[in-house]
């Protein structure tokens, strides 16, 4: 624990990355590039289907858990029943709790255990969230007016989603609503105002079901479902059919039509060629309908979609790299220094008040500097490989890019919150409306930090092997796709790709400055 | 010598450290000159050439209970604080009186005891009130809005918009939907016949 002065304020802070983590990680980066620059390529060939792939059901402990899952409607139920109650709980004790944040049910579920723990979940479990989300699953019972099965008629007016609301716009204008929220009102110190946000995303869930054809929210709207998505597409798991040659030869398109029991895919997906994690919801529907029962889980090597895989869209790619920026951004407004920053610029540009206007300036500069930044370089990689194919193609497909960085980050990030600030976390679910309770005082506020879940050193190294894993990653990712953009013959010139690897390592490098400051403890 | 170390935490004065990363207002553990139970509420801003801390005794009054807002406002380029008088004054920030019958009570005029500008109150109802706090430094009126809330926060309000929110889209689209499914049907028959 370290406490740092700032403008003669004494905050509590996290202890960075320590030095020799830093400067081992820094090594790593310069020989990856060093090897990425001059190490032949080879030319990237079509995602083989299934390959390196391990079907989970067939496994022999994890199997039987894997088997029930898929053939059960009632285990699903049984999940988002849970996680409704609780849901509906963090909304009573958020309305009707203490107001102070540390002591609430609302504010610690969701901003330190949820939301931490949320994009730990996606590397393990790909968008598994998505399934018993309870904003989802509250909308389908009303409208649909059934716990399970198909509801027919299904009560909504099944309107298309109107042209220039499809693609992940809506959802990226909305997750940067959200951090403007979270970061700049402060939602996450006010239960209050956590709550009213979860009714709010109850709300838009309902109206979207209640008006569009399948669950447009999920795919187009829903910050958190996006985000999910575009973070699973580096997940361990996937959901794929087992073999590709029975979906070929299927007349009856059960997955996306749904049968007379089993809804169809919420997302409009076809699992005979469905190649992407991102706009799958995990919810299993289509391993339910299948009548050759063959769809199921599959183990993957996590970086293999990203890499080969995947085809972004415009709007996905600058979802990505937004991704990115408000990823550093979080670390960033966590920095003891940030709070002088938004005063000093509060001052240039006569702000006062709730400093609204710096913040959301700064906000605004971190994802144009991120993404310029990216447009930057990745027009300098067209015109150093040549430019035989269009430009867009290179935006779009080097926006993986700034995936695993920003996964990886992200994780990174979350592990502090994760590990040093949920000591309190036994106390608010036994008291989940604080009842009673007084502030969260400087010397708990110093045991909770000292009972941490794992041990300090554990903490750095997984931090440090995040950000490793991250930066390999975005290098193959550099390579790979690099391979397919160059002209003919070009194997050996991977130097041409230098501007991205520079992007990757820029990043990498600081994201890994943001980690080696001491952050300041969010409640 | 772990004993020692969380004593001397706990000797540590009073102190104005920040809870975490975001500028607007949230409650302190500081204690008050008065009693170390009930907490404060702290907010922080700058205005003009000032930076502002606001501090409001309890955190959470009630009807009919003293309380107290303490303002303490330092230049930012030199840190002095400010000597002059503060006018205090409050206005009703609830929905409906807020909106169309916002009367302006003057609290009190407070001159600075020990660099910090002091006034307190007792309110008769619950809701939701502005305390601002008004003064002049070189020629240039500073005002400064504060929210205050007496009493417990009316928590069905929310529910209760988001219930009606999701009732009204419901029964619109079940009123929809009973004209369109049958005459959808007709159109199958005809086109099946």
């Amino acid at each position: 624990m370290i406490y740092c002065s700032v403008d003669g304020a004494l905050m509590m802070t996290h202890p960075g990355l320590p030095e020799f983590w830093g400067i081992c990680i820094l090594i790593m980066m310069i020989l990856t590039v060093v090897w990425a620059m001059t190490a032949p390529m080879t030319a990237m060939k079509t995602a083989m289907h299934g390959a390196g792939a391990l079907t989970l059901a067939r496994l022999p402990v994890v199997g039987n858990g894997v088997r029930l899952l898929a053939a059960n409607r009632w285990v699903p139920l049984v999940l988002k029943l849970a996680m409704v109650s609780l849901f509906l709980l963090v909304i009573a004790a958020g309305l009707f709790g203490t107001p102070f944040p540390e002591r609430n049910l609302a504010t610690v579920l969701t901003w330190n255990l949820w939301w931490g723990g949320l994009i730990f979940s996606i590397f393990f479990l790909g968008s598994a969230w998505c399934a018993i989300c309870p904003w989802d699953a509250l909308a389908q019972w009303l409208v649909r007016r059934r716990l399970w099965r198909r509801a027919r008629p299904n009560n909504s007016l099944n309107l298309r989603v109107p042209r220039w609301l499809r693609g992940v716009w809506p959802a990226l204008w909305l997750l940067v609503g959200l951090t403007w929220l979270e970061l700049g009102m402060g939602i996450t110190l006010d239960p209050h105002a956590t709550a009213l946000v979860a009714l709010l995303i109850v709300v838009l869930a309902t109206a979207s079901l209640a008006v569009f054809r399948r669950k447009a929210f999920c795919r187009y709207f829903c910050p958190v479902g996006r985000t999910v998505g575009s973070y699973s597409q580096l997940a361990m798991v996937e959901l794929r059919p087992i073999d590709a040659s029975v979906c070929a030869r299927c007349k009856t398109l059960d997955c996306y039509h749904g049968n007379q029991e089993i809804e169809p895919c919420p997302t409009g997906l076809v699992m005979g060629s469905l190649k992407q994690n991102n706009y799958c919801t995990s919810c299993g529907n289509c391993t339910q309908s299948c009548p050759h029962a063959n769809i199921a889980w599959r183990l993957r090597p996590p970086s293999i979609e990203a890499v080969r895989g995947a085809r972004p869209q415009t709007d996905e790619a600058w979802f990505m790299v937004a991704l990115l920026a408000l990823t550093a951004l979080h670390g960033l407004t966590m920095m003891p220094f940030w709070e002088a920053w938004m005063r000093a610029l509060a001052r240039a540009i006569g702000d006062s008040g709730g400093l609204l206007w710096s913040f959301s300036l700064g906000l605004a500069a971190c994802l144009i500097s991120v993404g310029g930044l990216y447009a930057l370089l990745a027009a300098a990689t067209h015109r150093l490989t040549g430019g035989s194919q269009p430009f867009r193609r290179y935006l779009t497909s080097f926006a993986f890019v700034a995936l695993p960085l920003a996964f990886a980050y992200h994780m990174a990030h979350n592990l502090n919150h994760l590990v040093r600030e949920s000591a309190g976390v036994g106390g608010v679910l036994r008291n989940p409306l604080g009842v009673g309770a007084l502030p969260l005082g400087m010397a708990e506020k110093q045991i909770r930090h000292m009972n941490m879940l794992i041990y300090q050193d554990v903490v750095f190294a997984l931090q440090a092997g995040l950000l490793v894993l991250g930066f390999l990653i975005a290098v193959r990712i550099v390579r790979h796709r690099g391979a397919s953009l160059l002209e003919a013959g070009a194997g050996s010139q991977g130097w041409r790709l230098f501007p991205m690897l520079l992007f990757a390592a820029g990043i990498s490098g600081f994201n890994l400055w943001l980690l080696m400051q001491p952050m300041v403890m969010r409640m | 010598m772990k004993r020692l170390f969380l004593l001397l935490l706990f000797l540590l004065p009073p102190c104005q450290f920040a809870g975490a990363h975001h500028v607007l207002g949230r409650p302190t553990y500081s204690l008050s000159e008065d009693s170390n139970t009930p907490p404060s509420m702290q907010v922080e801003t700058q205005i003009g050439a000032y930076f502002v801390s606001y501090m409001a005794f309890p955190a959470f009054p009630k009807p009919n209970e003293p309380g107290r807002v303490s303002v303490y406002a330092t230049r930012l380029d030199d840190g002095a604080p400010f000597q002059g008088e503060i006018t205090f004054s409050v206005r009703d920030d609830s929905w409906l009186d807020g909106w169309f019958a916002s009367r302006k009570e003057v609290l009190g005029v407070q001159r600075p005891n020990d660099n910090t500008h002091r006034q307190g109150f007792i309110f008769k109802n619950e809701g939701d009130y502005i305390i601002t706090a008004e003064f002049e430094d070189g020629g240039e009126p500073y005002i400064i809005d504060f929210p205050l809330r007496i009493g417990e926060p009316v928590a069905v309000g929310p529910i209760g918009v988001a219930v009606g929110v999701i009732t009204v889209i419901l029964v619109g689209v079940n009123l929809v939907q009973r004209k369109r499914l049958p005459r959808a049907g007709k159109q199958g028959r005809r086109a099946a016949s």
